[in-house]
């Protein structure tokens, strides 16, 4: 059941990341005929820098709580996402966060200089000492999986903060969403 | 007076913050005690503290007592000699405490007080102590304790401390490590940080606490601090998980968890040897020990049913048996000091809340009534469990009677406060 929705959502992301790879040429074009005007003014004197691929439009992909860990809007594929979301009481890696995590993988092969630390945490709900311990097993399973993809684990530390740092305030669904996460911090190396 | 010079030591030492807890009592007894707090008579000049409103406020958040407005007293002698025991009676007043304050030549104070029982118009008790003005709130303490003892038959805990953690989002160290009075005055800060302070924990002495701390370099080290010379050091700093130290009951060894080996477990250190001994062997999550009074056994949080329940270990053989089977959520034990009564965080619909479990009769009960209930700490007398609430998105102090009739709050004036842990006897 659960791998089912794993799978459905995934298709989803890759089917989404498509759509927004073929549109991203024509929407770029009627966007703003200014822009234009001014790169084709100034072509002649500074070289132009080139254009930045639009982000992909998750809008028709409700943001719920729910479905905020799987939600790809949090996950670009690049090094540029470095928080991976978790689902209520789960700590296991979501699919979306999975092309996120190999782009970090490649990083890390290819630069043996470049450390990371994995900082788990958890939302509010449950005794601090117990959500250290399940924010630790976040951590982990983000670890697992970059070990997994090759990195060598002297690049890795990881450490749980358990709920003591939230990244969002307030006592609803929508904040333990967004604090039930691994961020990836980069100590040596940063991409 | 050892326990008033030990925390004039205490106060010496550490700096002075502006009292931010105030107690507030949320429900009381119906039978509460009547009893007339008469105001001290005081001589050779005003004293900094007005003892007799510190004993009435003490007497009345114990929720045992119905302390008696002074300005409903007819007459307010200072000695048993002068009390004309039918304005008492008229008052339905049972029993009656007075007093007298003499700021002496040298500056220093002397106080004098007596407990007397109105219906057998007879003194029960009186003492007199000597200091000076920074000990008179003491002195209100020590004297609400034997008020409260020679009347209930338990020692009374108004000369106690709690130990809290607290969070101002935004300052530059948002963490601190805070103690204050039982009644949450004269807090004084023991540790303040940038990064998280978790599970402070008093050595049985109550010179020495132990805490998590992830100052530094954002990792989670254990330390033990002393009070008095603010010296520390660190005791535990394992990769991984260093979390929930507890005090063994004769000082000697901390009760922890680390993950190291992998899975958080339990591990024992000798605080003298440095030895550590691990104690539990499972890949599922071992945490939040406490140590029973007998010195021998911990209660303990464990995953390795499925969801968190609560554990007892023998520590000679390091056997292990669950205690709580109700509802799919027990977790963060405390024991009373006659380790009768198990109190822990427990989970009903969704919403956290303490229990308490008789472990002589097995009963099981809710005290609390909130959502987010956590952290409960019983006090040395075992008739208050001190924990940790949410009061409009903020966290906040609130105690209950371990048998669920009396509750206070504890609101605080800015940030929040969390991680309440109550001292022993002083």
């Amino acid at each position: 059941m659960r791998a089912s929705t794993y799978n459905r959502l995934f298709i989803a992301v890759i089917g989404s990341a498509m759509l927004a790879a073929c549109s991203s040429t024509p929407t770029e074009d009627d966007t703003s005929a200014t822009d234009q005007q001014q790169v084709e003014r100034e072509a002649d004197t500074r070289p132009v820098t080139p254009a930045q691929p639009t982000r992909p439009d998750y809008s028709h992909i409700p943001l719920t709580a729910e479905g905020y860990h799987n939600h790809p809007s949090h996950y670009d594929g690049t090094t540029d996402s470095r928080i991976v979301y978790f689902a209520f009481d789960r700590s296991e890696v979501p699919a979306a966060a999975f092309d996120t995590l190999r782009a970090h993988a490649n990083h890390l092969k290819g630069n043996s200089n470049a450390r990371v630390r994995l900082e788990g945490h958890t939302d509010e709900r449950g005794t601090r000492e117990y959500n250290v311990a399940l924010a630790e097993r976040r951590s982990k399973a983000v670890e697992q999986f970059l070990r997994v993809q090759g990195v060598s684990a002297s690049q890795i530390t990881t450490v749980s903060y358990g709920e003591e740092k939230p990244k969002a305030r307030g006592s609803d669904e929508m904040a333990y969403a967004q604090n039930r996460r691994v961020e990836l911090n980069y100590t040596a190396g940063r991409p | 007076m050892k326990r008033l010079v030990m925390m004039c030591l205490i106060l010496g030492c550490t700096s002075v913050v502006h009292a931010n807890l105030v107690i507030e009592i949320t429900q009381g007894r119906d039978d509460a005690l009547p009893i007339a707090i008469v105001p001290f008579a005081s001589s050779g000049g005003q004293p900094e503290a007005d003892i007799a409103a510190i004993i009435a406020a003490n007497l009345h958040r114990s929720g045992q007592f119905r302390p008696l407005p002074a300005e409903d007293m007819l007459s307010r002698p200072s000695r048993g000699a002068d009390i004309i025991w039918r304005d008492f009676r008229v008052m339905q007043s049972e029993y009656v405490v007075v007093g007298r304050i003499n700021r002496q030549e040298d500056g220093r104070y002397r106080v004098e007080y007596e407990l007397h029982d109105v219906a057998r118009g007879a003194q029960m008790v009186a003492a007199s102590y000597t200091g000076d003005a920074s000990q008179l709130r003491d002195m209100a303490h020590s004297i609400s304790d034997k008020v409260f003892e020679q009347l209930t038959g338990i020692p009374g805990v108004f000369g106690t401390k709690i130990l809290y953690v607290t969070m101002n989002e935004g300052r530059d160290h948002p963490f601190e490590l805070q103690y204050a009075d039982a009644d949450g005055h004269r807090a004084q800060t023991i540790l303040r940080s940038r990064q998280p302070i978790m599970s402070p924990s008093w050595s049985p002495d109550g010179s020495q606490v132990a805490y998590v701390s992830f100052e530094g370099d954002g990792l989670p080290k254990i330390y033990v601090h002393h009070l008095a010379t603010s010296e520390r050091r660190v005791v535990a700093r394992e990769q991984g998980i260093n979390g929930a130290p507890s005090w063994s009951p004769d000082g000697t060894r901390l009760a922890l968890t680390l993950s190291r080996d992998g899975a958080p477990e339990i591990y024992t250190l000798d605080l003298e040897t440095r030895r550590l001994v691990r104690r539990t062997n499972s890949r599922a999550i071992d945490t939040e020990p406490r140590w029973l009074p007998d010195g021998e056994s911990l209660v303990f949080t464990s995953s390795r049913g499925g969801g968190p329940q609560i554990y007892r270990m023998d520590l000679r053989d390091n056997s292990v048996r669950r205690l709580t089977f109700e509802g799919t959520y027990n977790a963060r034990p405390d024991v009373t000091p006659d380790g009768r009564y198990l109190v822990f965080v427990h989970r009903r619909d969704g919403r956290f809340q303490i229990g308490v479990q008789d472990m002589q009769r097995g009963t099981f009960n809710v005290l609390t009534a909130s959502n987010m209930d956590e952290s409960p700490s019983v006090a040395p007398n075992g008739t208050m469990i001190i924990y940790g609430t949410q009061e409009g998105g903020a966290g906040v102090l609130e105690a209950v009677s371990i048998d669920g009739r009396v509750r206070v709050a504890l609101p605080s004036k800015e940030g929040e406060v969390r991680e309440p842990a109550w001292s022993p006897f002083l």
